[in-house]
């Protein structure tokens, strides 16, 4: 029995880990006021390469809006959370349109972000 | 009188170690779950285009460079930025009033960006951004 549950907990610890984004890098961007975050409905990533991800996966900024929209399609407002993770040396041109494709999605936006004396991640 | 003595026991039974490989992983499992990211919920109304014109000029203007911070085109420090957007706010009670609208250089990096939008909110003011439209012309 021991040994079933010890399975099935690896099995499930694997999958759970095949969808976070974890393996990004990316430096946040530090602020004085913080809150915890919480339970997401997805998470946009714009790692120190500039590059975007929806979830973990790559995606382009054209296809970025659609891919949100039907991740929160359904979902009551409140329960709309999308993290945002940007690389705070990331420009403008790269993170205004993934700011602008949750806002028009409906999602509610979370910046992740450190507080000012955290120097590091 | 004799009393009988339990044995000692030395080691836990063999079968029991699945069990507690398993009570370890919820340990290691849990602990690496401590430590939550933290961040900062922004509410964003949609984004203006470009070419809207007559509503969003009375709204507070915000132009972020690299280097420079505008309010309605007058330069502005960063760590002034609170202040004036407050007194530009003063008075005006109506959300839709207290809008601001934050046009970004290409060249504005994110930290920058939340410093000045951080700065906007204590003033009292509601972002909302605006995306320039590239626009292609071809000349013949």
């Amino acid at each position: 029995m021991g040994d079933i549950a010890f399975l099935l907990l690896i099995f499930f610890v694997i999958l759970a880990r095949a969808v976070d984004d974890s393996h990004l890098q990316w430096q946040p961007a530090l602020t004085p006021e913080v809150e915890p975050v919480g339970a997401a409905l997805a998470s946009v990533v714009i790692d120190g390469d500039r590059k975007l991800y929806l979830n973990g996966q790559s995606i382009s900024a054209d296809a970025l809006p659609a891919a949100l929209e039907s991740l929160l399609e359904g979902v009551e407002p409140g329960k709309r959370k999308v993290l945002l993770k940007v690389d705070k040396e990331a420009t403008a041109d790269v993170f205004q349109p993934a700011i602008e494709a949750i806002s028009m999605a409906g999602g509610d936006l979370m910046h992740v972000l450190n507080r000012e004396d955290q120097s590091t991640q | 009188m004799n009393l009988k003595r339990r044995k000692l026991l030395v080691e836990p039974p063999s079968t029991a170690a699945p069990d507690i490989a398993f009570i370890l992983i919820i340990f290691f499992l849990v602990c690496a779950s401590v430590q939550p990211d933290t961040g900062k919920l922004q509410d964003i109304p949609k984004s203006e285009s470009n070419n809207e014109s007559s509503e969003q000029n009375q709204n507070l203007e915000v132009s972020l460079t690299e280097q420079t911070v505008m309010v309605n085109g007058d330069l502005v420090p960063l760590a002034s930025l609170t202040n004036k957007v407050a007194q530009s706010l003063a008075g005006k009670t109506k959300e839709s009033d207290r809008v601001v609208i934050v046009k970004s250089s290409k060249e504005t990096n994110y930290q920058r960006w939340i410093t000045a939008t951080t700065a906007i909110e204590a003033g009292g003011g509601i972002i909302t951004i605006q995306v320039e439209q590239e626009q292609v012309q071809i000349v013949q």
